[in-house]
């Protein structure tokens, strides 16, 4: 008599357990991918660190600022002073490219830089020298009309212009560092990171080119800096899609001439407050490393900063200062250095091959010869490029280049898609970077030598 | 205009879900149905925002390879999530 009864129950059971087992596994699934995505926001917020992300060897020796590639390029004493610097280089080019070669001196050939004649190809005509004489030009009429390795010079000069006595307090750390961010998002920061002065990352000495005389910090700098506080602006991405041609220089100029007014304008706000501050573009220090330890980015193969968001597409600036009673902001890593050791599109993409292929090292892998490597860093586990390559295609080309940065896949315009591509890329293994690559490639991102893109910039005007 | 696809995508969404609870009054769906419907309309649905966000942005190519890659894998999905529904129905 208990028996259908029985068998029944037991079919119920089975099929609660079933149903228990079924939502379950949805459960997993759903907490899964809510762990994968809270993983991954945390990630692209990027991890932070107590120490400065890259390994430093403890010989380690600060860089002279006569070994800046611009500043040697810039100054005939220095190129009298190193003949073997220009003669190294040359039997290397030689070495080369013996057919094609041609003899290259640094001071002499940058004398003709953004002169030669206009050319029938798309982006190399008077329109776009046009257009990156004109990007340029307020940069260099805010910086005093010099180089943007130049110090002391326009809004980056030393006196102390419109310092009040009175010592403004902040409440706190953390307010004096917000007053200064908000200050700077108000003078058209596109991002902005403060940090302990490290002087590691400064020349010693500087070196003004134009008047060919080494600055000292302790002698000639008007105060000992304690914090510096680290500026991005925004190149174009449709500019500098065009890139290597003369077009991109447009919005490398604009870009800086951002940085300077922004870093010029927080430092008379400072003084303001009665703090010391000078405004740096390229000189006093390395921007790179300053701006990874103000937390906005990571070291990458093309030798620049990426920045979430734009990538390698950003030009820093910077104000060094005596305030001290900032909060600091951590370095944060966000993956770049993994997705770089697969990726290898900027390398691919220089045209003078000065972008290494190589893993990170703490000296130069294209040589050890002294006479050739005299302007690199060593010490520091990083990619190292050959600068003098990358310099000697400026030339060649008449303009600057660009393709590090128009080819990177960090390099894209601000849309929802790419940050759903960069959630991937934090926590997708290595492997998964080198497909990454290829997709951006498929997709069409990235190209580089593309005179459509010259045509596509000219045409955007109807969209203002 | 990516704020008006949004809006459209919103309205898109709904009428989607109201289709799939219409479906499943009439049509008793078994989890790899569901599964099937879900990832076919939500990839149609995601290969729509990609293509406006890559037009809107000036990269065409990646418009069409949005399509081609997330839209056709949405579309074949949901083709054969409906023939292995209506196999079922004339099995019953």
């Amino acid at each position: 008599m208990n028996q259908p009864v029985k068998i029944e129950s037991s079919e119920k059971l089975n099929a609660s357990r079933r149903r228990f087992l079924k939502l379950g596994l949805a459960g997993a699934g759903v907490a899964a991918v809510a762990a994968g995505g809270i993983t991954a926001i945390k990630r692209m917020e990027g991890i932070p660190h107590d120490e400065f992300p890259l390994p430093v060897r403890d010989d380690f020796k600060r860089i002279d600022q006569r070994n800046q590639i611009n500043i040697f390029a810039n100054s005939k004493a220095l190129n009298d002073k190193h003949p073997e610097r220009n003669r190294s280089f040359n039997a290397q080019l030689k070495k080369e490219n013996l057919e094609g070669y041609k003899e290259f001196h640094f001071y002499k050939t940058r004398r003709e830089f953004m002169t030669g004649p206009y050319r029938d190809t798309p982006g190399y005509s008077q329109l776009e020298r046009a257009l990156a004489v004109a990007g340029f030009s307020s940069a260099r009429q805010q910086l005093g009309g010099g180089s943007m390795e130049a110090p002391n010079s326009g809004v980056s000069s030393w006196k102390q212009d419109m310092l009040v006595k009175n010592r403004y307090q902040f409440k706190s750390p953390k307010e004096g560092a917000l007053a200064i961010k908000s200050a700077a998002r108000l003078f058209g920061a596109l991002r902005c990171g403060i940090t302990k002065r490290d002087e590691r990352w400064d020349y010693d000495p500087i070196y003004d080119a134009s008047i060919e005389r080494e600055l000292s910090w302790d002698k000639d700098f008007p105060f000992e800096p304690k914090t510096i506080i680290v500026i991005m602006a925004e190149m174009d991405y449709h500019t500098m899609a065009a890139a290597p041609s003369w077009m991109q220089d447009g919005t490398v100029g604009d870009a800086y001439a951002h940085a300077i007014k922004t870093a010029g304008q927080l430092t008379i706000f400072l003084r303001q407050l009665g703090y010391q501050a000078v405004a740096s573009m390229n000189d006093l220090g390395i921007n790179a490393p300053y701006a990874i330890a103000a937390g906005l980015g990571e070291g990458a193969r093309n030798g620049q900063v990426i920045t979430p968001k734009y990538g390698p597409r950003v030009r820093i600036s910077k104000v060094y200062t005596d305030i001290e009673l900032v909060e600091y902001d951590k370095p944060r890593t966000f993956g770049v250095a993994s997705f770089c050791l697969n990726c290898k599109r900027c390398a691919n993409s220089c045209p003078s091959k000065a972008i290494t292929f190589d893993e990170q090292s703490w000296e130069p892998t294209y040589s050890s010869d002294p006479d050739y490597i005299w302007h690199a860093s060593r010490g520091v586990l990083k990619f190292h490029n050959d600068a003098k390559k990358c310099a000697k295609f400026w030339i060649d080309n008449d303009g600057s280049c660009g393709n590090c940065i128009a080819s990177c896949p960090y390099n894209k315009p601000d849309f929802w898609h790419h940050r759903l591509v960069d959630a991937q890329n934090v926590i997708a293994p290595g492997p998964m970077h080198a497909f990454m690559r290829e997709m951006d490639i498929f997709f069409g991102y990235g190209k580089v030598d593309d005179p459509e893109r010259v045509r596509k910039f000219w045409k955007m005007g109807t969209k203002i | 205009m990516m704020d008006l696809t949004w809006y459209i995508l919103g309205v898109l969404t709904g009428a989607v879900a109201y289709s799939l609870y219409l479906t499943s009054k009439n049509i008793t769906l078994n989890w790899l149905s569901w599964s099937g419907l879900i990832t076919g309309s939500a990839l149609i649905l995601f290969s729509i925002a990609w293509a406006v966000g890559s037009v809107l942005e000036g990269v065409p190519r990646a418009a069409s390879m949005g399509i081609l890659l997330f839209g056709l894998s949405g579309v074949i999905i949901l083709t054969l999530t409906a023939r292995m529904i209506a196999s079922r129905k004339e099995v019953d």
